[in-house]
């Protein structure tokens, strides 16, 4: 039995995700690649339309990944988590390149979370 | 394992201190490498005891332009690899080595690898991603207060700008890495 708190995988929880470019930038290894757009929301009441980033794409090459979770610790709204899945091997290199559908499929269950003392859980893509 | 702890030894005294760690039970070489200090360079070996296991570390400092040691592989031939794998990555010279050959590099590779001063090939060509900013589509004309990003630790002949891509490769295809 995998431990939760097991660091198999970096998940990704793209609803809470700013596409803000910490991950990116902070990476060693260069391998979060992320793509967005920013779209203006009007919102009643408010006196003018404001501006958010809509995330479009995000990638997590685990052929490069070195797993340090530097991404996991900074992000600043916990759209990072460390899972316990670890079953990523891929025939090909490009196999290894996850998008946001894969790296959401391993978010850690509440369950897992809550052993990890992590984020997890709450927030998760199933759960929204 | 008990640790013998770490000795510094200067590069001159660096055989014979081996040499007599040897003599008194050290007889297991474990490992030996090199760390860049910037203007200097340390090499390091553990050899070991395996009757008392007890474990030492022996270091020397180099100038990291002249890095020149003896070889231990008259005392230790398992030596040899390590001292090989430390010439190729570091750019240690061993005298008295005689198995020069490069384990893993082509031989015109150029500066060793894993000197701070060889700048990694991969972060030359490639872009960073950090670089990517959301496209705007709500507005005319992006945003120009924002300012660029840069990736930290690339040398600025890396940064791949319209100017500078081209000088990154010139020196790239000329063996001259900084």
């Amino acid at each position: 039995m995998i431990p939760g708190e097991a660091h198999g995988t970096i998940a990704l929880s793209a609803s809470a995700c700013t596409s803000c470019m910490i991950c990116v930038r902070e990476c060693p290894t260069w391998c979060i690649e992320l793509d967005s757009h920013t779209e203006q929301v009007s919102e009643p009441g408010a006196r003018r339309p404001k501006t958010v980033n809509v995330l479009d794409a995000f990638r997590i090459d685990f052929g490069l990944c070195m797993y340090c979770g530097i991404c996991v610790d900074l992000c600043p709204f916990d759209a990072l988590a460390w899972s316990p899945e670890h079953d990523l091997a891929s025939t090909t290199a490009a196999g290894l390149v996850h998008g946001i559908e894969e790296l959401e499929s391993t978010w850690p269950s509440a369950d897992c979370a809550a052993e990890a003392g992590t984020p997890g859980g709450d927030g998760s893509p199933s759960d929204s | 394992m008990t640790s013998h702890g770490r000795t510094d030894v200067s590069p001159a005294d660096w055989l014979e201190a081996m040499a007599g760690l040897r003599s008194e039970g050290f007889v297991l070489f474990d490992f030996l490498t090199a760390v860049d200090r910037g203007a200097t360079l340390e090499v390091v070996a553990r050899i070991v005891n395996p009757v008392t296991r007890v474990t030492a570390m022996v270091w020397t400092t180099l100038p990291a332009d002249a890095a020149e040691l003896a070889s231990l592989s008259d005392y230790y031939l398992g030596a040899t690899w390590c001292e090989r794998e430390a010439a190729e990555m570091f750019g240690v010279t061993f005298i008295g080595l005689a198995d020069t050959r490069p384990l893993l590099l082509r031989a015109s590779l150029g500066k060793p690898p894993m000197r701070k001063s060889a700048p990694l090939v991969a972060r030359a060509i490639r872009d960073w991603p950090g670089a990517a900013q959301a496209t705007d589509d709500g507005r005319q004309g992006g945003n120009p207060s924002r300012r660029r990003q840069l990736p930290p630790g690339v040398p600025e002949v890396f940064l791949h700008d319209d100017v500078n891509g081209d000088v990154a490769s010139a020196e790239l295809a000329s063996g001259d890495q900084r």
